[in-house]
């Protein structure tokens, strides 16, 4: 994963283009284009699911562009100042970026925390396994609608136990507070992929080599500190993908706003996703969505290029 | 299949080879109440709001109000109304068309380039950092153009349409997991039926696809589950019952007027039957391929 992944911010990337047709002449001909037909169907995926979205969106924010008529008139930077001086589109930016951390912060301890106990758990058998994948696997849809039922606050979950646990304090609406609505959203997220944490880091766990964490043990050490200092370094590198991973699913939620706020209320949980679908299919103004959608880009990349370098190097430790 | 179980068999087979170190695991096995409690938390907070999905599936919209927590009497009313009146059946067989259709179409398109890519640097570390690149960003960036090119090639609101796109779109996933069961192979394999005079083709199909039937099984079933659960392409990209699939019916139910939660629930529970059974057959599988990538 991150060894696929760090290659991405690899300056030198442009340098090895040519290390196909330098290696060409000891290979047979046939070969070569063969091996070319066999990533040709991943080129096309790249071209149409990257490189044409991408050229369609470059295109889409400097020109006037609606979704039924893209490209009618260059305006140049106009969209750009716009949006910027915009202060719904800054302010989901930020929210976004707040969101992802938070959510991913919170998601890899809760998973690491898991997997260890998993781990070091005498019954942790497939059957406790396949349960706790299960939110992982529910489609975001049906997530949404779980929390908006747990969350509704005519007899739902919420709402039923707080009202038991302290009768007289009305009903509880969780979705409709900016604050409690933006973890609300939060929470659904964190149940619903904090499984897949828990299944990386513990598969790393049963892969490390037991005999050091033995050989510490019977020099005496224990508890807290063989974990410290025997398993937290071997699995690193690999909690340190996982927060990767996690990081860009939190920056890509769409579903479950549309599900259980609509960005609501006000725009307390409008994340940049939800805002770019706003912008391209409510208000049909493509270049706008186009800006944000790059702006949102700048921002992905700021935001994971330190996770990035952070990784690698635990990766090589 | 993997690491995950053959590590896991060989260090329970280790201990009776290694007696000095067992009393080692036998201490740190003895004290993990604490870590068996935790684990016991963690599965009541992964299934009790799934259990309440359950429990309001079985109630009158008078009983969610009520507050109840668990039905007294179960209206299965609800199970046979989210069954008859709200086209799920149809868009089931929908999303299982295009879930299957599309895992298929990912692993023919993958499995080659995996292949290429992993054993013989085909494209270069360029290709190998590209290839993932368009997974970092929502997938609405893509929506609107993809509209576009479906629209000139007439496969608009069709499950074909939708069928490829899933194709597409998984592509780069299956790659990625697919070049870990790669270099597990002993490249003396291919060698040895090159010198035999085998060329790629046939080693891929004779040679490599025959040993990584269980990697293609667990990467299909991770493929599925994602096309199973897409809700952004389907529904922009399908406008009526022939090509709707689950989450796109589901979402039309919480627009309609009057919310009725327990059909609600029963047609949302009906819908994530179908991924909840794959998951429980195909366990070792599911989690052979999620944990492939990351352990390369």
């Amino acid at each position: 994963m991150t060894a696929t992944l760090t290659r991405q911010s690899d300056p030198r990337i442009g340098e090895n283009r040519d290390a196909g047709p330098s290696r060409a002449p000891r290979r047979r001909p046939r070969t070569t284009w063969t091996r070319r037909v066999f990533v040709a169907p991943a080129v096309l995926a790249l071209v149409v699911l990257g490189g044409y979205p991408l050229v369609f969106i470059a295109l889409a924010a400097f020109t006037e562009s609606s979704l039924g008529r893209p490209f009618q008139e260059f305006v140049g930077t106009a969209t750009f100042e716009s949006v910027l001086g915009d202060a719904d589109a800054t302010a989901a930016l930020v929210r976004g970026v707040v969101y992802a951390v938070l959510v991913a912060v919170v998601s890899v301890v809760l998973g690491v925390a898991t997997a260890v106990a998993l781990w070091r758990s005498v019954r942790s058998g497939a059957i406790v396994r396949t349960l706790l994948l299960l939110p992982m696997i529910t489609p975001p849809v049906v997530v949404g609608i779980l929390w908006k039922l747990v969350f509704n606050p005519s007899g739902g979950l919420v709402d039923t136990v707080l009202g038991a646990v302290f009768p007289g304090g009305g009903t509880v609406s969780v979705l409709s507070h900016p604050v409690f609505a933006f973890l609300g959203v939060a929470l659904a997220d964190v149940w619903e992929w904090t499984p897949l944490i828990v299944l990386l880091v513990f598969a790393a766990l049963i892969g490390q080599d037991t005999e050091i964490g033995e050989a510490a043990a019977l020099d005496g050490a224990h508890g807290f500190r063989l974990f410290r200092s025997i398993t937290l370094p071997a699995i690193a590198g690999v909690v340190g993908a996982a927060f990767l991973i996690r990081l860009v699913l939190a920056f890509k939620v769409f579903d479950l706003v549309y599900i259980l706020t609509s960005g609501g209320p006000g725009q307390s949980t409008t994340m940049p996703a939800y805002l770019i679908w706003q912008a391209a299919l409510q208000q049909f103004d493509v270049g706008r969505a186009a800006v944000i959608t790059l702006l949102l880009a700048v921002v992905v990349t700021v935001v994971t290029l330190p996770v990035v370098a952070v990784t690698r190097r635990l990766h090589h430790d | 299949m993997t690491d995950l179980q053959t590590r896991e068999v060989s260090s329970s087979d280790a201990q009776p080879v290694r007696p000095a170190i067992i009393p080692a695991i036998r201490r740190r096995k003895k004290r993990s109440w604490g870590a068996a409690v935790w684990v016991g938390l963690s599965l009541a907070a992964a299934l009790v709001p799934l259990a309440y999905l359950l429990s309001v599936s079985l109630m009158t919209q008078g009983q969610v109000s009520a507050g109840l927590l668990v039905p007294t009497s179960p209206a299965w009313g609800n199970w046979a109304a989210a069954f008859t009146e709200s086209g799920l059946p149809r868009a089931i067989v929908n999303s299982v068309v295009a879930s299957l259709g599309g895992a298929a179409l990912t692993l023919v398109f993958a499995l080659p380039a995996a292949w290429a890519m992993a054993r013989h640097r085909t494209g270069g570390r360029t290709l190998a950092g590209l290839v993932l690149s368009p997974w970092l960003l929502p997938p609405i960036v893509a929506i609107v153009p993809v509209f576009t090119l479906l629209r000139v090639l007439g496969l608009n609101n069709t499950l074909a349409g939708l069928t490829l796109v899933y194709a597409l779109t998984n592509t780069a996933v299956a790659i990625w997991l697919l070049e870990g069961f790669v270099r597990r192979l002993p490249v003396e394999l291919d060698e040895a039926a090159q010198i035999d005079g085998a060329g790629e083709w046939r080693v891929l199909v004779s040679v490599v696809t025959p040993l990584l039937t269980p990697a293609l099984v667990a990467v299909g079933v991770i493929v599925a589950v994602l096309n199973y659960n897409e809700f952004l392409f389907a529904t922009f990209l399908t406008q009526g019952p022939d090509a709707q699939t689950v989450p796109v019916i589901l979402s039309l139910m919480l627009g309609e007027r009057v919310q009725d939660f327990g059909k609600i629930a029963a047609a949302s529970l009906i819908g994530v039957i179908p991924v909840f059974a794959a998951a429980v057959f195909l366990q070792r599988w599911l989690v052979a391929g999620l944990t492939a990538g990351s352990l390369k």
